[in-house]
């Protein structure tokens, strides 16, 4: 069964007079264990895709499955608890907390949660990115490729069943990228999690299993 | 770490204060903006305490008496001793001491003094001495004022001389403190029998147990003696000071009013400041906030954080506020009263607390819409930045 279904979706704007629809009745699903890529020219609405899959948006028409939920419906606080349990984020920016250590920008999706105990969980992440020994650095103490680490990291604390990636590689030197793709698809093994990401990068082709692409908010393949 | 670890079980608090450390320049600036507000409400209250305080040390003991003296329909230059009589058998339960009065040259070693005479028999009653002492019976003695006596080179055992008549200085009394009867002048204090020549006395004091005893004596004194309505007579005039201090408490407390609101327009504007660095800073924020919404951060603890945020401002500044308003308090205390520690007391001190309780409530108030607004920003919206 398909962790994430999302069924004949339209998302329409408005914006100023104007209707712009961003997508025009999308089918799409991602498997556990599988790493899909989403690919397709600037506006084509890759990213209003992601956003439906991420539970940042929600729909105009058509339905939306989070292991096999009909989550269509949820109210925004719903949504948070799912993104919350379900999900992981990775973004192009890394955005981690400027004045957070990285070990506390790992804990920060479940700092709110006190039953868990995630420091330890969140120094046996860093551990499996590579910065056991970054721990107590603060994001502008670490380079671009350490910082997207400590994202995935961060991605990773509550155990989601998805991890999301817009451009994961966008600031990132080549070889960068490279290491930090092949982290990724390790621990999609080692989580056995569905990796959803959205890229410009070429070369993120080479570790993907699944290729959609859109176009004029049209899936094409 | 220990204490970052222990703050990292309040996450909210963590998170606030770590936000606030970003920038510190622009949250001490804000900071400041309370700090001002808590010291303007702080010491303004304070100041009115201050003022009343003295204003009541001032008036002293002459709160607790009544001063009957002829009144403008009375037959009599002065209070007749049939008058005398009638008061001391209805005011049973205070004393009361008949007065004479005039003025005179007192002259000594070649230096005069223009002084007020009173002649008066329980001088103990009237006046408190700083050396010798006053008796309950003057019959022969005499009181004279400190700077009287000063000016003139006069000590205890001296004599003085009045009407031809040789009074040995028995006492010595405190002299211009106060606005009482002869306040200002010096004051010699003779036996009655001094001013024999005087068929009437000019003036009655009656000492009661306290202002509000004295307000009541001094009510009964008028229905008495005198009658309201048409044909309004004053036989004798009866005032107390107990209705002096209460006009001036009434006085200062409307002052104190107009201080505390002064006041507190300053803290609206701080607060209004306050409002201004929330709002600008969740917007520099925005990014972040829907970074936060997105791994899961309910909109609830994210509103938490950043109100949060504002009461850490309120007490930062309402703390240092207070601390500086105790200072600016105790050296007005010191200035008005003599005496720093009066600042010290539940009357005034009572004003730091208000004007740190202020200083954190109008803090929080500013922080609820910027908290609101950042916490319904739709996290799409917010990423987008």
């Amino acid at each position: 069964m398909s962790v994430i279904e999302l069924d004949d979706v339209v998302k329409r704007y408005e914006s100023g007079a104007q209707t712009v629809t961003a997508l025009k009745g999308v089918d799409f699903h991602a498997d556990r264990g599988e790493m899909v890529t989403i690919i397709g020219p600037s506006g084509s609405g890759k990213s209003t895709m992601l956003n439906m899959i991420g539970l940042l948006d929600t729909p105009t028409e058509g339905t939306v499955h989070l292991d096999g939920r009909n989550v269509t419906g949820f109210t925004e606080d719903e949504l948070t608890e799912e993104r919350r349990t379900t999900l992981g984020f990775v973004f192009q920016d890394f955005h981690l907390l400027p004045m957070l250590s990285a070990v506390e920008n790992v804990e920060l999706p479940s700092v709110w949660d006190t039953s868990v105990d995630r420091r330890d969980r969140a120094i046996d992440l860093l551990k499996r990115v590579g910065l056991g020994d970054r721990l107590d650095h603060t994001p502008d103490e670490l380079s671009g490729g350490q910082q997207q680490r400590v994202a995935i990291a961060r991605s990773l604390i509550n155990g989601p069943d998805i991890l999301l990636m817009d451009e994961p590689t966008g600031n990132l030197d080549q070889d960068t990228g490279r290491t930090i793709l092949e982290e990724v698809t390790r621990l999609k093994e080692e989580e056995n999690i569905a990796v959803v990401a959205v890229t410009h990068d070429e070369q993120m082709l080479d570790y993907t299993d699944r290729t959609v692409r859109i176009v004029d908010g049209v899936i094409q393949s | 770490m220990s204490v970052a670890d222990a703050l990292w079980r309040f996450p909210s608090a963590m998170m606030a204060w770590r936000n606030l450390g970003r920038n510190r320049m622009r949250t001490a600036l804000a900071a400041l903006g309370i700090v001002i507000g808590v010291v303007a409400i702080s010491s303004l209250g304070m100041a009115g305490v201050a003022l009343q305080q003295q204003a009541t040390s001032n008036l002293g003991s002459l709160t607790n008496q009544v001063s009957v003296s002829a009144g403008q329909d009375s037959d009599y230059d002065g209070v007749t001793e049939d008058q005398v009589e009638e008061i001391r058998s209805i005011i049973t339960d205070a004393e009361v001491i008949p007065q004479k009065s005039n003025s005179t040259t007192v002259s000594s070693r070649g230096q005069e003094a223009y002084v007020s005479v009173t002649g008066v028999t329980n001088a103990a009653a009237l006046y408190d001495v700083t050396s010798g002492e006053a008796p309950e019976r003057l019959q022969t003695g005499a009181l004279i004022s400190n700077s009287t006596a000063r000016e003139l080179g006069l000590e205890l055992g001296d004599p003085v001389e009045y009407d031809g008549q040789l009074y040995r200085i028995t006492g010595l009394i405190d002299s211009g403190s106060g606005f009482g009867p002869g306040g200002g002048r010096g004051e010699l204090v003779i036996p009655i029998s001094g001013l024999a020549d005087q068929e009437h006395y000019d003036s009655v004091t009656i000492i009661a147990a306290d202002g509000d005893a004295a307000t009541e004596i001094s009510e009964t004194l008028d229905e008495h003696f005198n009658t309201d309505g048409r044909d309004e007579e004053e036989i004798l005039r009866v005032s107390s000071y107990a209705s002096a201090q209460e006009n001036i408490n009434s006085f200062l407390n409307t002052l104190q009013l107009a201080l505390l609101g002064i006041g507190g327009i300053s803290l609206v504007v701080a607060s209004v400041a306050i409002l201004n660095v929330m709002l600008m800073s969740t917007v520099e924020r925005r990014g972040e906030i829907g970074v936060l919404r997105a791994v899961g951060i309910r909109r609830g603890e994210v509103l938490r954080m950043i109100l949060t945020e504002a009461t850490f401002l309120g007490t930062l500044g309402g703390l240092v506020g207070a601390g500086c308003s105790l200072v600016v308090g105790a050296v007005m205390f010191q200035l008005v009263v003599g005496d720093p520690t009066g600042v010290l007391q539940w009357a005034s001190a009572r004003y730091l607390l208000y004007g740190f309780a202020f200083a954190v409530f109008a803090s929080v108030l500013s922080g609820i819409y910027p908290a609101w607004k950042a916490a319904n920003d739709s996290p799409v919206e917010a990423l987008r930045g």
